[in-house]
């Protein structure tokens, strides 16, 4: 069965003048179809690149991005736009809501234009916000405001939750009971769900854990036994 | 800044942020530019008038008088303190024929000192039959240099008394600070509008008087003409040359009259004289004449004297002849006499012979007489027996008894009766015998007489023979007397032929001096009939020239200053037009400009908050981190208002002075000086806007604590709206419109920004649009809505009785005419209170025809009025500058003795001059009189060029005409002269234009950059490029449609404000803006911001995601 994810030999490179540097230095790696991925590394390391590129955010000088059977580095700008809009969700650390919209607005102001949405409703019903809804983010709570994010992202249906350090900004309650809810729609929806994160401590709640250093993979590891997040402690 | 890294990171800042620092020194360019360069346009297109008047020394004031000027007021012009210069000149309006057309020209005397012409083609005139022509005339290929131009008089008196040559030979062309556009103004000939004018020589015209004389006012060369200053300092000398009016005036009349007096004297004398001439002629004649009327009684008389000769010759011959025939009967008688004498002696000679015989016989009676005497006795006897028996008898019968028997008796009787017969018988016998004896008697007696009788005849021949012998020698006598009157006969008869001859002679001559006579007499007669006419016409235009010379009006002057130059007028007009534009225009941009400078400068210094925080918390002094934004935005508005001033004062004046030399075509320069108080306070206020700016946006920050600053600043919360709390309708909003409205209310500054941009654009194209409207609406609102008749005609007052009937007959049969309307016009000044105004108080002779011709009505409302006796109707302009209304009264004065009081009973529509409607009641109730009608209004069933300048053409023949005016040809210029608006609508646009683009791209700008977050957040999510586009696009287009719908209420309101800044006194411009306009503006208004929003498209697509997500600034 071909991964459900998967990069080979993935560069970035950026021309800075006279020197080339490189973001991303051939990278490879598989992830399988309903699997929590865990990306770790130290900042710079090349992560959020691997996860824009992943995400159809940017592309790669080189190197082939398989998801789904599509070779997504080959994508046009225009094809890219669909790649995201109809078969990723993403999470971002500052949780990128739409100030003006409430709660459920921001949920339904994805789902205007994907193909096959849940309801906006139910999925904030689910990440525990049913009462919040009509609540503008500038009302709700960081965690609250990175639910509202998670549902937006959910409620699209997506083939892949991409979440770039989507604790990175709350406390520890706050981001232990976000990372639950992400372990808890991966196992639950049997979505494929890639977290990167510097905080290795969470690297147990992951199916499979890979570790970036200087935009290589410097090591992979499969749990077999993942732990849930709050037996985890950091 | 001495802190050399903070002038590093200022220069580093422009360097990186050079768009904005460009879109700030942009906006301060285009605002300043704008402020000073659309205000300093009236000012330099004065200043390039003013430099073309002085270049040709225009005058400032000419005066005319309406009898000419002389030489004495020449002089004492000159000596008017504050005149500069003087010159006279003269000019005259006349005909030009050319094969194609017949041309109005005013021919003018060469300008010498001012007025000076501009030679365009050839040189200017040097002798008397050499002319200068308008360079119009040329350049349209009427006329060339070296053609030779037939000039006629354009009035009934003959050319000659004003020019000295009837052709010209055109030797260049050239023009005359005079007219600076196409428009030649009017004059009193053939059609009325001139169509150019010639220059000749002075010593060209023959006129003995100056028509006008042209004056500099001291000091005016160094003003600038339109100012206050110009027009104050000319005054004065216009009104020191009118104060001598009266009495330069009363000496030119004087002249005049002595002047006319005299020649009236010579006239007379020269009459005079002719009439003696002609009485001594006829004298003479009369002399002639006497002496042929005694020449021919003398032959008259000559004439009988030889009638009386030949008659009395005649008569001698006749008495000859006569003589001649008694002397011949003379002869026969005695003749015949002799032979008679000859007879009678025979018969004598037998007389006798008888007697003889006779005595014999008569001697026998007697004897037998003796014999019978015996017998008589007895016979006296018996009878004497007789008678005594018959007395005897008689006694018996007497004495018989009665008794005797009757027989007896008878016897007796019977008896008796024989006695008596007896008796009878004897007496018979006895007469017998006496008788016998007296016939003896008798023959007695007759013999004694035949023989007395034959004794005298023997005598009596005797005698006659003597008598024969004394005739016959008398006879001789007689022959020999006519024998010498025969001789005599002769003699007179050669006398008398003589005498014939003579008279024939005489009769010759007579016949000769009668015909001379008669020949002088008619000669006379013509000669007479001749002088007596041309005494009879010299003594009609003597009584003409009395008449003339007592009805001479009082001279009047015309001090004219450049006021009364039609295009100096107009230019001016359209420079105070570009300066009402001017006021509000330009404040708008700055407004505009102002307004983006500040929220750039706002922008910049919050996306700034985070660096400056960190100068806070390295200590740096407020001063020192304000200083970087005041003088950023310092600079660049600095360097915006100097490029702005730059190009705004050079170039935005040159464009629309260039744009009115299409009109004014004669201006040939275009001066645009920097203008300094428009440069200081536009740059000073735009500079001044955007550094205050800045400096308020920094204040905010500056006071917050550095660690607040480090903090990335909350995102602007996002909020319900009103229009959620209607249900209703915000459930209908599908979900990007309530995102839209959302942000559109988030956004307040920005809202209210690019509605106020999009207002003032749409603001400005309604206005331009409008401004064209308006103006064009005197047109057609005047002359298609309120004067709907086609052409009037005036009537001269001073015409006859027969010519007004000649006049009204042709209007009669004139098919051309399908309606007319008599009525009263005359100029009036108005007044209520304050100043006076002229208007023209129409009276219509049938005020019910009056909805045919002049439809009064209310603008608004449309409502018709009619006049009654009760109030005037007055005119809307009018009304405003007077400051009345319905029901007002107002007081109308002719002259300074004739005024009256009216009321006002309506306001009606109308845009250009003023009028005063009345009826013919009303005039009469306050005139005390029957209005004098002066006018009639004409509706014609043609309206082309032709037709009007045939009808004009053949009315203005008639005596009582005075002139002929159509209603066409006046929308018709009205519509010309306000083409050069299309132009300024131009400007506008293009302004309109730019605003919209530069208020519209900074503000999108500035919300794009704002809100890169969100927009990248979209992108993330998958929206296409045309889906997060259109997520920007509604809400501008929202902000398009709310800025139109602003702009078209502040567009109205400004228009209005414009149109009665605008406006000169005597019009009144359409209030309304046509649909088209309306139309027009919002389209243009849609399409700037489409271009707006399609160069949004590139920048939105432009926005890195990663890049924006990475961080919060």
């Amino acid at each position: 069965m071909p991964h459900f994810v998967e990069l080979k030999q993935v560069k970035k490179l950026y021309q800075m003048g006279e020197v080339t540097i490189s973001a991303v230095d051939g990278i490879d790696f598989q992830i399988n179809r309903g699997e929590f991925v865990v990306i770790v590394g130290p900042s710079g390391a090349g992560k959020t690149t691997v996860l824009n590129i992943l995400g159809g955010m940017d592309t790669c000088t080189s190197g082939e991005v398989w998801v789904d059977g599509k070779n997504i580095g080959q994508f046009r700008p225009r094809q890219l736009t669909a790649y995201r809009r109809d078969d990723i969700g993403f999470v971002f650390q500052f949780y990128n809501l739409i100030q003006n919209l409430t709660a459920l607005e921001n949920v339904e102001l994805a789902l205007q234009i994907c193909k096959n949405p849940l309801n906006a409703e139910e999925v904030l019903e689910e990440v525990g916000l049913g009462e919040r809804k009509s609540n503008f983010p500038a009302q709700l709570s960081g965690g609250e405001q990175q639910r509202v994010a998670i549902a937006r992202a959910l409620a699209k249906n997506p083939k892949l939750l991409l979440c770039d350090e989507p604790t990175g900004a709350l406390d520890y309650l706050t981001g232990k009971a976000i990372l639950k809810l992400l372990q808890d729609t991966c196992r639950e929806r049997n979505m494929t769900v890639i977290v990167i994160t510097h905080n290795s401590a969470i690297a147990p709640m992951a199916d499979r854990v890979i570790r970036i250093k200087n935009g290589k993979v410097s090591r992979e590891t499969v749990n077999e036994k993942p732990v849930s997040v709050e037996t985890i402690e950091w | 800044m001495k802190k050399k890294a903070l002038r590093k990171d200022f220069y580093m800042e422009i360097r990186r942020t050079l768009n904005r620092f460009l879109s700030i020194f942009l906006i301060t360019a285009l605002g300043v530019a704008f402020f000073s360069g659309v205000r300093a346009a009236k000012p330099d297109m004065r200043l390039s008038a003013d430099a073309f008047y002085d270049e040709s020394n225009l005058m400032d004031i000419r005066v005319m008088s309406t009898l000419g000027m002389t030489k004495e007021d020449l002089e004492a012009i000159q000596a008017v303190e504050g005149v500069k210069e003087v010159m006279p000149s003269y000019s005259v309006d006349v005909f030009c024929e050319l094969p194609e057309e017949r041309l109005n020209i005013q021919v003018m005397s060469l300008p010498d000192k001012m007025n000076r012409i501009c030679v365009m083609q050839g040189r200017l005139p040097k002798t008397d039959q050499e002319c200068l022509v308008d360079h119009n005339l040329t350049t349209s290929g009427k006329c060339r240099i070296g053609d030779t131009l037939v000039l006629k008089s354009g009035t009934e008196d003959p050319l000659s008394d004003a020019l000295r040559e009837e052709a010209f030979t055109v030797v260049g062309s050239g023009t005359t600070s005079y007219y600076m556009s196409l428009d030649r103004g009017t004059t009193s000939i053939g059609s009325g509008s001139l169509d150019g004018f010639l220059v000749v020589p002075a010593s060209a015209f023959s006129m003995d008087y100056y028509t006008q004389i042209c004056v500099t006012a001291e000091g005016a060369f160094e003003l600038t003409c339109y100012t206050q200053e110009y027009d104050s300092l000319v005054d004065e000398l216009a009104e020191r040359l009118e104060g001598m009016e009266k009495e330069r005036c009363e000496i030119r009349y004087a002249d005049i009259q002595e002047e006319g007096q005299e020649k009236i004297a010579e006239a007379e004398a020269e009459v005079a004289d002719g009439e003696q001439k002609l009485l001594d002629a006829g004298e003479e004649l009369a002399d002639a004449r006497a002496k042929l009327e005694d020449a021919r009684i003398k032959l008259a008389d000559g004439q009988q004297e030889l009638a009386d000769g030949e008659r009395e010759l005649a008569e001698h011959e006749r008495d000859l002849a006569d003589a001649r025939q008694k002397v011949a009967d003379g002869w026969k008688d005695l003749n015949h006499g002799k032979n008679k004498l000859d007879l009678e002696a025979i018969k004598v000679q037998n007389g006798r012979t008888e007697y003889q015989q006779k005595k014999a016989e008569l001697d026998a009676g007697y004897a037998q007489l003796a014999q019978s005497d015996g017998e008589k006795a007895k016979l006296e006897e018996q009878l004497a027996q007789v008678e005594a028996g018959i007395a005897a008898v008689e006694q018996t019968i007497q004495n018989l008894p009665e008794s005797t028997p009757e027989a007896e008796r008878q016897q007796w009787e019977a008896q008796l009766a024989g006695l008596k017969e007896n008796k009878e018988k004897i007496k018979a016998g006895l007469a017998q015998i006496s008788q016998a004896k007296a016939e003896l008697d008798a023959g007695a007696g007759a013999l004694a007489q035949a023989k007395a009788q034959l004794d005298k005849g023997s005598d009596e021949i005797e005698a006659g023979y003597r008598k024969l012998l004394d005739a016959e020698q008398e006879l001789r006598d007689a022959e020999a007397e006519i024998a010498d009157g025969e001789i005599k006969l002769a003699d007179g008869q050669t006398e008398l032929a003589d005498a014939r001859v003579k008279l024939a002679d005489a009769e010759a001559e007579f016949a000769e001096a009668e015909e001379k006579l008669l020949d002088g007499e008619r000669e006379y007669e013509k000669a007479r009939l001749e002088s007596e006419e041309t005494i009879a016409d010299a003594k009609i235009k003597i009584e003409d020239a009395k008449k003339e010379l007592a009805d001479l009006d009082f001279p009047e002057w015309y001090v004219l200053d450049r006021q009364y130059i039609q295009t100096y007028v107009e230019y001016g007009n359209d420079a105070d037009r570009i300066g009402a534009i001017g006021e509000v225009f330009p404040a708008i941009f700055f407004l505009v400009a102002a307004l983006v400078s500040l929220t750039t400068m706002t922008r910049m210094v919050e996306e700034q908050r985070t660096q400056i925080g960190t100068m806070k918390a390295l200590g740096y002094g407020k001063g020192a981190i304000a200083s970087k934004y005041i003088f950023y935005a310092l600079f660049s508005s600095l360097l915006g208002s100097l490029f702005g001033l730059a190009a705004g004062q050079k170039f935005l004046p040159a464009v629309i002075i260039s744009a009115y030399q299409i009109l004014y075509n004669n201006l040939p320069t275009t001066l645009t000086p920097f203008n300094l108080w428009y440069s200081v306070t536009a740059s000073a206020a735009a500079v001044a806007c955007t550094t205050l700016a800045a400096w308020a946006a920094c204040w905010k920050e500056l006071n917050a604590v550095p660690a607040e600053l480090m903090r990335p600043a909350a995102p602007k919360a996002g909020k319900r709206v009103f229009l959620e709390v209607l249900p209703f309708l915000w459930r209908r909003l599908n979900f990007s419109m309530k995102a839209t409205v959302r942000n559109l209310v988030r956004y307040k500054k920005r809202f209210f920004m690019t509605v106020f941009g999009i207002a003032s654009c749409m603001a400005l194209l309604l206005v331009g649009f409008g401004l064209k409207d308006s103006i064009l609406y005197i047109g057609s609102g005047q002359f298609g809505n309120v004067f709907v008749y086609d052409g009037s005609i005036g009537l001269d007052k001073d015409a006859d009785e027969e010519e007004k009937e000649a006049f009204w007959e042709a209007v009669q049969e004139d098919e051309r005419i399908a309606v007319c309307m008599e009525a009263r016009e005359n100029a009036v000044d108005v007044e209520a209170g304050g100043s006076p105004r002229s208007a023209y108080l129409v009276v219509p002779k049938t005020p019910e025809d009056m909805a045919d011709f002049i439809c009064l009505r209310d603008r608004e409302s449309r409502e018709a009025y009619t006049l009654d006796e009760d109030g005037v109707i007055v005119t809307e302009k009018l009304a405003k500058l007077l400051g009345v209304s319905k029901g007002d009264t107002i007081v109308l004065k002719e002259d300074d003795t004739k005024q009256v009081e009216a009321v006002i009973s309506h306001i009606t529509e109308n845009y250009f001059m003023h009028y005063v409607y009345m009826s013919g009641g009303l005039y009469e109730k306050l005139y005390g009189k029957t209005p004098e009608w002066n006018q009639v209004f004409l509706k014609n069933v043609q309206n082309d060029e032709a037709f009007e300048d045939q009808m004009q053409a053949d009315y203005m023949e008639m005596e009582a005409v005075s002139d002929v005016t159509f209603v066409s040809g006046t929308a018709q210029r009205v519509a010309d002269m306000l083409k050069s608006m299309d132009l300024i609508i131009y400007v506008l646009v293009a302004a309109a234009g730019l605003l919209a683009f530069v208020v519209l791209y900074n503000l999108n700008n500035i919300n794009i950059s704002e809100r890169k977050r969100e927009l990248a957040t979209l992108k993330v999510l998958g929206f296409f490029d045309g889906e997060v586009s259109s997520y920007v696009n509604r809400e501008n287009i929202l902000l398009t449609l709310i800025g139109t719908g602003a702009g078209v209420f502040l567009g109205m309101a400004l228009h209005r404000f414009i149109i009665v800044t605008a406006e000169v006194d005597m019009l009144m411009f359409g209030r309304m803006i046509a649909g088209k306009s309306y139309l027009y503006s919002i389209l243009i208004t849609f399409a700037f911001s489409a271009v707006v929003n399609g160069v949004m498209f590139f920048k939105l697509r432009g926005i890195d995601m990663i890049e924006s997500l990475k961080s919060v600034e």
